[in-house]
């Protein structure tokens, strides 16, 4: 299964999410969930924030990876529940870092998400609400706008559940009879 | 305790008094008043502000959700729903939009009722419809 968790910053989607995977896993309670880390630690806050989300998922059974790019590459050794964090960090990486996909990153995260849709049990995709509030960006910015909404949205078209976090208030927009 | 949020200009305060009949002249506003009003007054509006003038004044925020609880269980608050647009880059902003939104979850969680307007219109995400 495919769900998709999206909120603002700081709206708790990453504890809704995890309790997500963790609900999923039930009857896998022996098996290790996987994590898949898509931040890029470039400064002393993105360490804080890695180092806040280690703590949040500590004792959960997560084994982590990091992927930066290149999504579709990742392979499971078994099929388990993923919880990818966070589409709006892979997109930029995509977008911007060195061999990223560039102007090709909707479609490169689209094959990621088809792999990893393949392997796993239940995919957990974590996105953010980067698009309400009512700002003029530059074109560049308004270009990672473009790209991430459009993901979000073919994620949610493919989902079976997708939750907007609000303030720890999961507001289901898709799949209630799941949860 | 009953949380209002929702975007700027979104008629928070009307929707709070029609929800409670309590005036918004009767609530601390977030923006000037005492940092102790919070825990007498029965409204308090402008929350975002006044968890922002905290931040700036390196007063903690962590323990206001259960500080309120014991002090001031009954208060209604209204604040903006920041943390919807893409990463400020200030350091500060980015900072203050977090705090306010991890303040905030704990509140949700306390408050029996949580209500999020749109275009002046309340829909509840937590609680009785009353």
């Amino acid at each position: 299964m495919l769900a998709l968790i999206t909120g603002g910053s700081g709206s708790g989607k990453s504890a809704y999410a995890e309790a997500l995977c963790v609900k999923l896993q039930e009857k896998k309670q022996d098996i290790p969930m996987m994590y898949i880390a898509t931040m890029y630690p470039f400064d002393e806050e993105a360490f804080r924030k890695i180092d806040r989300h280690k703590e949040l998922r500590k004792n959960k059974n997560f084994e982590a990876i990091e992927c930066f790019t290149g999504l579709k590459q990742v392979k499971l050794e078994n099929p388990t529940t993923v919880l990818l964090e966070c589409m709006s960090n892979l997109t930029a990486n995509e977008m911007y870092q060195e061999g990223g996909a560039g102007e090709e990153t909707v479609e490169e995260i689209r094959k990621g998400i088809e792999s990893m849709c393949r392997q796993a049990d239940n995919l957990v995709v974590v996105s953010n609400e980067i698009f309400s509030d009512g700002m003029d960006y530059d074109p560049e910015t308004e270009r990672y706008q473009r790209y991430l909404g459009a993901i979000n949205q073919e994620i949610a078209e493919r989902a079976d559940l997708v939750v907007e976090v609000v303030y720890g208030i999961p507001l289901v927009h898709k799949g209630e009879e799941i949860i | 305790m009953k949380l209002i949020i929702g975007g700027a200009f979104q008629g928070k305060k009307a929707f709070a008094e029609k929800l409670t009949g309590i005036s918004p002249d009767q609530a601390a506003d977030g923006m000037t008043c005492a940092y102790e009003e919070i825990y007498t007054a029965p409204m308090i509006i402008h929350f975002h502000e006044y968890v922002k003038r905290r931040i700036q004044e390196n007063l903690p925020c962590g323990q206001l959700a259960n500080e309120l609880k014991e002090k001031n269980p009954e208060i209604v608050i209204v604040t903006n729903e920041l943390g919807y647009g893409v990463v400020p880059v200030s350091a500060f902003d980015r900072r203050y939009r977090e705090d306010t939104g991890r303040i905030c979850c704990r509140l949700a969680a306390e408050a029996e009722e949580v209500w999020r307007v749109y275009c002046g219109i309340g829909t509840c995400i937590k609680g009785e419809k009353s």
